[in-house]
């Protein structure tokens, strides 16, 4: 790096960042899908459901200590759809159904992930 | 710079800073990726580094957090933040020095991928669910692309207000 002009260090810097961006992407993206969603409360496992065998579309609503959200499970995805959070970004969220981005509700410590069914 | 023009200068970066945080966060996210935003704010934080220095910067952006916590957030967002801006300022502070001006975007890179880093670390922490990792990379790619852009819009403003700070 010694003796480079800023225009040589600047394209030293610009190719490792976007080979570290792209690897980060391709990382994230090959990330495994699955048909089961787990949602965790404050790091435990509350409950899973197989996501493949939901006929009908239903909501229920989770209750924990630090408050609760209102799902919508249909077939191959699950959202949330209310909660008493003051900031609603699982709500905005929308639908996950695969095993890219998991929705976390930070207030109410609440994960869902959506894994591989390997059972 | 007098001591006066120096709490006043801080205290406009401040307001500047909390303004831009507050409104940013109003915009509906371009990316439906929870916590993936430009971090508009951070532009400031980085430009009073350079014009300032590295303490002073800190204090402004320990003012916003404070601030944007009371006018805009919850106290559960307030760890976020804190874990973010204390990550990514340590991070520039240490490498600001490193590199000259027209390398600031990649300081500023750097500080994106600190503040990242100490969200998910923090969200690992407050969760305990090993699997919001997976959520790593898109974040450090995230990062990297607007560490660019908040960098070079440090080193425009840096400038910029070179006439008014005096310094090289």
């Amino acid at each position: 790096m010694k003796g480079k002009t800023w225009k040589g260090k600047s394209a030293f810097w610009a190719g490792l960042f976007a080979a570290l961006a792209l690897g980060g992407l391709g990382l994230y993206l090959l990330h495994p899908g699955g048909t089961r969603a787990a949602l965790y409360i404050d790091g435990e496992l509350y409950d899973t459901i197989d996501l493949a065998a939901v006929a009908a579309p239903y909501e229920r609503t989770i209750q924990s200590e630090w408050g609760w959200n209102t799902i919508r499970v249909s077939h191959g995805a699950i959202q949330v759809v209310d909660a008493d959070c003051p900031g609603h970004d699982c709500v905005q969220q929308g639908a996950i159904s695969d095993g890219a981005i998991p929705i976390v509700c930070l207030p109410h410590r609440l994960v869902i992930e959506i894994e591989q069914d390997d059972e | 710079m007098s001591k006066t023009r120096k709490l006043v200068f801080m205290a406009l970066l401040t307001a500047l800073e909390l303004t831009i945080w507050v409104i940013e966060g109003q915009i509906p996210a371009p990316i439906p990726v929870p916590g993936v935003k430009l971090g508009l704010a951070s532009v400031i934080t980085l430009t009073a580094m350079a014009a300032l220095g590295r303490k002073e910067a800190g204090v402004i952006l320990l003012a916003r957090i404070l601030l944007g916590t009371l006018f805009a957030g919850s106290p559960a967002a307030m760890l976020f933040s804190l874990a973010g801006g204390a990550l990514s300022w340590a991070v520039m502070a240490a490498l600001i020095g490193a590199f000259p001006e027209k390398l600031m975007w990649v300081v500023s890179v750097f500080g994106a991928i600190g503040h990242n880093a100490g969200q998910l670390l923090a969200a690992l922490l407050v969760t305990g669910t090993p699997g919001i990792l997976w959520y790593g990379p898109a974040l450090l790619a995230a990062a990297i692309v607007t560490g660019v852009f908040t960098g070079l819009g440090a080193m425009y403003l840096t400038r910029a207000l070179r006439a008014y700070t005096g310094r090289k």
